[in-house]
């Protein structure tokens, strides 16, 4: 307290001056309008700042639920598309109501890798996020795997860099269909197989999944045609193709749930082997 | 306090008011002359006094010559900065005794005329016109009134 007095009394020529001050401007604010009109428009522009910057600030710090939200949004979205991917191929199927048995289920990737002949993913969600073995898994731009085994809060995914690893494949332009498989180097660069050679497709057709494994529905863009090779002896093309994205560089991904795979797996089993 | 503050204090607002706001000099110019307080003032007296004085003097301008506020903040602010005034006019702390410089040359007083009631006047219409694009304006009307201020006060003081 007596410090505080002190200080106060060594400068209590400007303590009296800034208490004087601002009584002169309180009078020139009450006496002329002019003046309040102006000190008002000062304090306003003051005011403005100081509110958007603190709420930059706090916009900042929301950035985390901003980004879950939108995570959300796009889960749901994603699930339209895929819903919507075959009426581009098929228009006439507009307006038609169909059986869409697949569900998304949004996730991360928390582990990753591409260096090895098989490689394999982690991903944050599980069983208790209703993840199950043999579940497709894409990204935003393609696919990334298989979901391999689960625990309780992760799932381990065979990456589609994984040289074991077929997906059912067609193009946008044909009907034919092959087998998608890495070629062991960059993560773009993969193969198809067993396309029948009087297929018309043609370098530069987008590859899209081709419906038919019962793990992805059929649709999702994957990549374009680069090297097209007619194999006379054996009745297939040779196909090369590059990725539209690369799988060793993601983060975002969607596990998508078969509703009808149980059922699907039954009625295989009734097939005479 | 001396009772000498208190007349030439009453002697200046009245004069201030009663007759210099209604000179018009060239149409608009009106002689502040009650700026002639702070040189009054003796140096060595009272710093706290002198701002308590200076708000007084300026308000009862404002008040009796119907202005806004502009004479108080300026005269206020110029009382509180005299002391650097002096110091950077004759060189010298407020804590000298006044016989010190009664012998001072005349370019130290003029000089410190001239701060005194250039600051005045430029915070005065600053104030007055209280707008930045007004700034070339203010800038020419604290010129001009200042040199017609100067020319009206006691040329040997």
């Amino acid at each position: 307290m007596q410090r505080i007095l002190n200080a106060l009394l060594q400068f209590k020529n400007t303590v009296l001056y800034l208490f004087l001050l601002l009584l002169s401007l309180l009078f020139i604010y009450n006496q002329s309008p002019f003046h309040g009109f102006s000190l008002e428009k000062y304090g306003f522009y003051f005011s403005s700042k100081l509110f958007s910057t603190s709420k930059n600030i706090s916009a900042y710090f929301n950035l985390k639920d901003v980004n879950k939200k939108l995570t959300e949004e796009n889960e749901q979205l994603k699930n339209f598309e895929l819903k919507e991917n075959d009426i581009l191929l098929y228009p006439e199927a507009l307006n038609q109501k169909k059986r869409f048995p697949f569900r998304v289920v949004k996730a991360h990737v928390i582990k990753n890798s591409f260096q090895n002949q098989r490689n394999f993913l982690i991903l944050d969600v599980g069983e208790k996020d209703g993840i199950q073995p043999e579940m497709g898994v894409i990204s935003a731009n393609g696919i990334l795997g298989i979901v391999h085994s689960v625990s309780e809060n992760y799932a381990n995914v065979i990456s589609i860099l994984h040289q074991d690893l077929k997906v059912n494949v067609r193009t946008t332009s044909s009907p034919a269909f092959g087998s998608l498989l890495w070629s062991g180097q960059s993560p773009t660069e993969f193969h198809i197989e067993d396309v029948v050679s009087n297929a018309k497709i043609a370098i530069g057709d987008t590859v899209i999944t081709g419906g038919m494994s019962s793990y992805f529905p059929l649709g999702i863009p994957l990549g374009k045609i680069t090297q097209l090779k007619k194999n006379e002896g054996s009745g297939y093309y040779a196909i090369d193709l590059s990725l539209f994205s690369d799988p060793s560089q993601v983060y975002n991904a969607y596990v998508i749930e078969n509703k009808d795979f149980k059922e699907l797996q039954s009625l295989l089993k009734k097939l005479p082997q | 306090m001396k009772p000498s503050y208190f007349i030439s204090f009453l002697l200046l607002v009245l004069l201030q008011v009663v007759l210099f706001n209604h000179l018009h000099l060239f149409g608009a110019i009106n002689p502040m002359l009650y700026l002639l307080f702070f040189v009054f003032y003796r140096f060595e007296s009272d710093q706290t006094l002198l701002i308590a004085f200076s708000f007084l003097l300026g308000f009862s301008v404002d008040f009796l010559s119907q202005t806004g506020g502009a004479h108080t903040i300026a005269t206020l602010t110029t009382g509180f900065l005299r002391p650097l005034l002096i110091r950077n006019a004759f060189g010298i702390t407020v804590e000298t005794p006044q016989s010190f410089f009664s012998d001072s040359r005349i370019l130290n007083k003029v000089f410190f005329l001239i701060l005194l009631v250039f600051v005045h006047h430029l915070l005065y219409f600053i104030l007055a016109y209280f707008s930045w694009e007004s700034l070339i304006l203010i800038l020419i009307f604290s010129l001009l009134l200042m040199g017609v201020t100067l020319s009206f006060y006691p040329s040997k003081k």
